[in-house]
């Protein structure tokens, strides 16, 4: 069953901009830096003439929990806006299929989205260092795909409360605000307490047990989708 | 002029929901967050305190909540037909433009005035010397308002073309979190619309003339005002011929 609805709402987000945004994440993150290295070449060659690719990695980790946290927002708000919009969850809701299989679909498919975002990301990330002459012997293919996926896990808590506030609330303002002010607050991850999952995708990268971080992350996002499944099971539609 | 009042005090009763004070609030509060916690070597002046403060206000809060506040103005119009209700009225659609522009404008001077505000609090807690400096503040604070307008005169060109609430402001964040690099760069940076109200924000000035409104008068007349007026112009073509 979640197939067959997982297959309409994949016609459905076609056009809707959600495959441009996750494309367009990994590729602005990976443009930036490519400017950012571009522009001051010479001086970063000198700065980290020992290891180019870990100060790729690093000035490009700064922005993946932002990234990440805007990302999840705008895709669960565009996901969730195509019943709110032409106000047809009725309409869905009132054919046989259990409403933890339309919720289950709908999260599958934002996990899919950023999941490719992600990959991208490492992609991006490998061909920049290579474009940028930084050499073939020493590429750190673990770390490549670490700045990836741990983050990833380590968001997933927000993306679940994102996707819950999204399918809830017909007025988007209210998930999309609060979704930019937390992105915005997670830049200040350096100075908040390491128990507030709003920093875990920053510790994921930046922290002596990265992997703790991302397990918690999904674990917790995990717990958080219980009652936002719960919760849309019971709702009323209006 | 008639038809502009009353369509401009019908966006402002559209416009007075609850939400909307949380979202005036938002940044100035942060900024007051940083400001107590930030601490320099030495007594702690007026020029530090609101460096830190209107480092994130205007590199970060600023663009956004042009965005925000933008797409939260054709939000009512989007949903249900109101588009077709409200431009059936006896009213121009350049007049609808302008007051929603216009009340768009209005809700980033409240954030200003509150984040002066804030600012004039946290100096006189924190004890920052002598009296207020206003001749410093004021011109940053008009100023970063002035080239926030610009990014406001997109954000509400696309917020009107695009029905979903989300797409204009993934737009607005593609363009604005760059801003935390391109604020290091002396190259571009002048040239980079979005960075603008953090440039007007900044009390350290290229030239460290405290004077004058901060932004470089060639960069406020070729950014600012240029992209001012090519963002505005064509939202409002596209929005004369908007089909409804």
């Amino acid at each position: 069953m979640i197939r067959r609805v997982m297959s309409a709402d994949w016609l459905k987000i076609h056009g809707k901009g959600l495959w441009f945004l996750a494309g367009l994440g990994p590729l602005g993150l990976v443009a930036m830096q490519a400017l950012n290295f571009g522009l001051r070449y010479d001086y970063i060659k000198q700065e980290y003439a020992m290891d180019l690719w870990g100060a790729l990695l690093e000035n490009i980790s700064f922005f993946v929990p932002v990234a990440l946290y805007l990302g999840s927002t705008l895709i669960c708000s565009l996901m969730a806006n195509i019943e709110h919009q032409t106000s047809s969850w009725k309409q869905l809701l009132a054919l046989p299929i259990s409403r933890v299989t339309v919720f289950s679909s709908k999260l599958l498919l934002c996990l899919i989205l950023l999941t490719i975002s992600c990959v991208l990301l490492s992609a991006g990330v490998m061909i920049l260092g290579l474009v940028l002459g930084f050499g073939t012997d020493h590429i750190p293919y673990g770390e490549i795909v670490r700045i990836g996926l741990w983050p990833y896990g380590a968001a997933l808590p927000i993306l679940s409360l994102q996707l819950w506030l999204s399918l809830t609330f017909s007025n988007q303002a209210i998930s999309v605000s609060f979704g930019l002010i937390l992105s915005i607050v997670s830049l200040f991850s350096i100075y908040l307490p390491e128990w507030v999952p709003l920093v875990w995708p920053y510790l994921a990268w930046n922290s002596l047990q990265p992997m703790f971080y991302s397990i918690f992350g999904i674990l917790l996002g995990m717990l958080l989708l219980l009652p936002g499944a719960l919760h849309f099971a019971r709702k009323d539609v209006i | 002029m008639r038809t502009l009042g009353r369509v401009l005090s019908a966006e402002i009763v559209k416009m007075s929901s609850r939400y909307l004070w949380l979202l005036i609030l938002a940044s100035p509060a942060f900024a007051v967050l940083i400001g107590m916690s930030q601490s320099e070597e030495g007594p702690i002046s007026w020029e530090f305190i609101l460096s830190v403060m209107g480092a994130i206000h205007g590199m970060l809060f600023l663009p956004i909540l042009s965005g925000l506040f933008t797409a939260l103005l054709c939000r009512y119009e989007h949903h249900n037909g109101g588009w077709k209700q409200l431009l059936s009225l006896p009213v121009s659609r350049g007049s609808v433009y302008l007051s929603k522009f216009i009340v768009a404008a209005v809700l980033l001077a409240a954030v200003q005035l509150l984040f002066l505000v804030c600012f004039l609090g946290v100096g006189w807690w924190r004890e920052a010397g002598g009296p207020p400096p206003w001749e410093m503040v004021l011109p940053r604070i008009l100023g970063s308002w002035l080239a926030t307008l610009p990014l406001a005169a997109l954000q509400l060109a696309v917020s009107q073309a695009w029905s979903s609430f989300a797409a204009p402001l993934a737009l607005n964040v593609t363009f604005t979190i760059p801003n935390m690099l391109v604020a290091n760069s002396t190259t571009y940076g002048p040239y980079y619309p979005w960075v603008q109200p953090l440039i007007a924000m900044s009390p350290y000035g290229a030239d460290g003339n405290f004077g004058a409104l901060n932004l470089p008068l060639e960069s406020l007349m070729i950014v600012v005002l240029g992209s001012f007026v090519l963002f505005f112009t064509a939202g409002l073509l596209s929005f004369r011929r908007k089909a409804v």
